[in-house]
């Protein structure tokens, strides 16, 4: 159902004036980025090899922390919709956590943990000989350190908004509670899951400073961006960094799409 | 084992800080049941537990003899219908109903399509088949929720206050279409409800509910005119709750002070006790002819001087109050009132008959009770028919 426009007052004008300000300031870099390159450097950045690599490698591992963050993330969610327990506010809050930690200290952190003598790092490479120091797999440590709470919380809003009468009705005309899953909660709350996981893989994408320190190599785009402004200054790392933020943004925009093309069902279910 | 279709045997449930106390309940093969009670009175979580959704933590819950009370909602072969009927919004009138068909039975698709196109003809809907939810009127949500409810083949329907967000008109219409369809199914039904009217319309018996409790089980008259404590009297709509007390006997008949007046009322053992009066207010009579004549009891009707102080049209009924040296509601026509020229200061003679007066013996806790329930009460002292009917003239 559609809003008719509400007649503009004071107070919308006035934050509008101020709103804009806030959107300039996102746009000005980002178009500053775009105008500063020649296509003849972009060109040129974009046909070295190890550039390409590394955009490549990035999206791979966004795609792979994504996959690891739905299947981890959105059972959480439900659970956090679902149920009422005791210590479920700091079950929130940990889910929170990584987005408050500044992504230097994760990366410390998550070394410790998954480095060649952690906890986790240790045993992992003893028996299934899996490492993370240096690796891809290490760059998708970093990367779902960071932005799985994205998945998380996008979904348990989409689970909340499914009205557990649904549920319930659907289980009284013979559905188990798996095909209730299936059938009902999922496909309702699936705009909200969707748009979760693409922030997932937009954040996933953009981390630097974890990844960089458990896994500097491999290198990600990022990490390769700071290389290149590092040894060959603006130019280069200019022209890799809007490359970049070409391929990401078009995912992301593609993403967004194929997330919001489902009818928004939740919210007419109510 | 018991005869009725339905059963529920002293179950008892708790949920956090609320609980359920000795549900007893019975219906037979299509008997239509309403659950009455305020807001918390455990209505719904009554209901929810018919359905298998909480287990009793003791008692028991019998569908057709068999024992379901520890089987889980989709083996119970129970038809559930909520507020705003509960249709998957992600599919369509007819795939809603398709899961209704196949969700218990493996049913092959041709034969499930041939049984969701006669469903929807049986319900007057097969021109909506490919319609979503939101695009329905709520008459053709209710229907869609039936024939996929029927899908199932259910022993038994449940319903939680499906009316509750329509109007008056609305809530009226899909009333009587509900009671049809309830009658041809003969399934037994069990309709949860906060409003009178539903019991009064739909009800073959109505069980009074609160806190957990179900107070009184009965045919709509007998639990209407004659509640068994002052709660269920005043939930049920009952104008007239006076305070009296017992003179004494005379013939088979119980005098009864109210203020400076006595009434004479049938009632049960209630020697050496205070009372309440209980008289619907559709129920006392008013006339403004010969005065004088004969006040006190006259053959089988009180009749007592009064003096009116309000007249309040609710439409096609008018909300009268008599001072007789306490406060008398009475209900009447506004035809009966512009007949009778009745406005404030009008001096007038009420009638009520013998038969018509409840008595209920009073005790400390129903004082309480109904003092509290009273606070926010007020909506219940117009019945909905007639505040309904006032809706509809405005």
């Amino acid at each position: 159902m559609r809003k008719a426009p509400a007649r503009p007052n004071g107070v919308v004008l006035a934050f509008w004036l101020v709103g804009s300000l806030l959107l300039a300031f996102i746009l000005a870099p980002l178009i500053g980025l775009a105008t500063v390159q020649s296509p003849a450097s972009l060109a040129r950045v974009a046909a070295m090899p190890d550039v390409r690599v590394a955009i490549g490698l990035s999206l791979l591992a966004a795609f792979l922390t994504t996959a690891w963050a739905a299947l981890l993330g959105v059972p959480l969610a439900y659970v956090l919709a679902r149920t009422e327990f005791r210590g479920k506010e700091i079950v929130a809050a940990i889910v929170d956590l990584p987005l408050a930690v500044p992504h230097t200290v994760a990366g410390i952190a998550l070394l410790i943990v998954f480095g060649r003598q952690g906890w986790i790092g240790g045993p992992a490479g003893e028996v299934l000989g899996l490492r993370f120091w240096g690796t891809l797999a290490g760059v998708v440590v970093g990367m779902l350190f960071v932005s799985a709470p994205y998945a998380v919380n996008a979904a348990r809003i989409g689970f909340e908004a499914v009205d557990p009468r649904l549920e319930k009705v659907a289980r009284t005309l013979g559905m188990g509670p798996w095909r209730v899953l299936a059938e009902i909660t999922l496909p309702l709350a699936w705009r909200s899951i969707m748009t979760g996981l693409t922030l997932t893989y937009a954040r996933a994408i953009s981390e630097f400073a974890a990844v960089a320190i458990l896994a500097y190599y491999p290198m990600t785009a990022p990490v390769k961006i700071y290389e290149l402004f590092l040894q060959s200054g603006l130019d280069e790392a200019s022209g890799m960094a809007l490359l970049l933020l070409v391929v990401s943004l078009a995912l992301f925009i593609l993403f967004r799409h194929i997330a919001r093309r489902g009818a928004d069902f939740a919210s007419v279910g109510r | 084992m018991t005869g009725a279709v339905f059963a529920i045997e002293g179950a008892c449930l708790t949920l956090g800080r609320f609980s359920l106390r000795a549900i007893d309940l019975e219906l037979d093969a299509g008997e239509i049941m309403v659950l009455l009670g305020p807001n918390g009175a455990g209505k719904s979580v009554c209901l929810e537990m018919i359905a298998g959704f909480h287990r009793p933590t003791s008692g028991r819950i019998l569908i057709h003899g068999r024992e379901v009370t520890s089987l889980p909602p989709e083996r119970r072969r129970v038809g559930l219908v909520f507020q705003n009927f509960g249709l998957f919004p992600h599919f369509t009138v007819a795939g809603n109903v398709s899961l209704g068909l196949h969700a218990r039975r493996r049913v092959g698709r041709a034969q499930a399509t041939r049984g969701v196109g006669e469903l929807l003809a049986q319900f007057g809907i097969a021109h909506l088949s490919d319609r979503y939810p939101q695009d329905l009127s709520p008459g053709e949500k209710q229907r869609v929720a039936l024939a996929r409810g029927l899908a199932a083949q259910p022993d038994l329907f449940l319903f939680d206050e499906p009316f509750s967000a329509l109007d008056a008109r609305t809530r009226d219409a899909l009333r009587d279409e509900l009671k049809t369809f309830l009658r041809q199914s003969g399934a037994p039904a069990i309709f949860v409800s906060h409003d009178q009217t539903d019991a009064a319309l739909l009800a073959d018996r109505v069980a009074v509910m609160n806190r957990g409790e179900i107070l009184q089980i009965g045919a709509v008259p007998e639990v209407f005119r004659k509640p068994v404590n002052a709660f269920v009297a005043e939930f049920t709509g009952m104008e007239n709750i006076l305070a009296g007390r017992v003179l004494g006997q005379s013939g088979d008949l119980w005098r009864v002070q109210v203020a400076d007046t006595v009434l004479y009322a049938q009632g049960d053992d209630l020697a050496g006790n205070d009372a309440s009066l209980c008289i619907r207010a559709e129920e006392v009579g008013l006339s403004v002819t010969d005065r004088e004549g004969s006040l006190g009891l006259h053959g089988a009707t009180n009749r007592l001087a009064g003096t009116v102080t309000d007249t309040t049209s609710l439409g096609v009924i008018s909300r009268v109050t008599v001072d007789c040296g306490f406060a008398l509601v009475a209900y009447l026509t506004d035809r009966n009132v512009r007949e009778l020229g009745l406005s404030s200061g009008r001096e007038v003679v009420a009638e009520i008959e013998v038969g018509s007066i409840h008595l209920l013996r009073r005790d400390a806790k129903d004082c309480v009770a109904l003092s509290q329930e009273r606070q926010g009460a007020g909506a219940v002292l117009i019945p909905q028919p007639w505040r309904s009917a006032a809706k509809g003239r405005a």
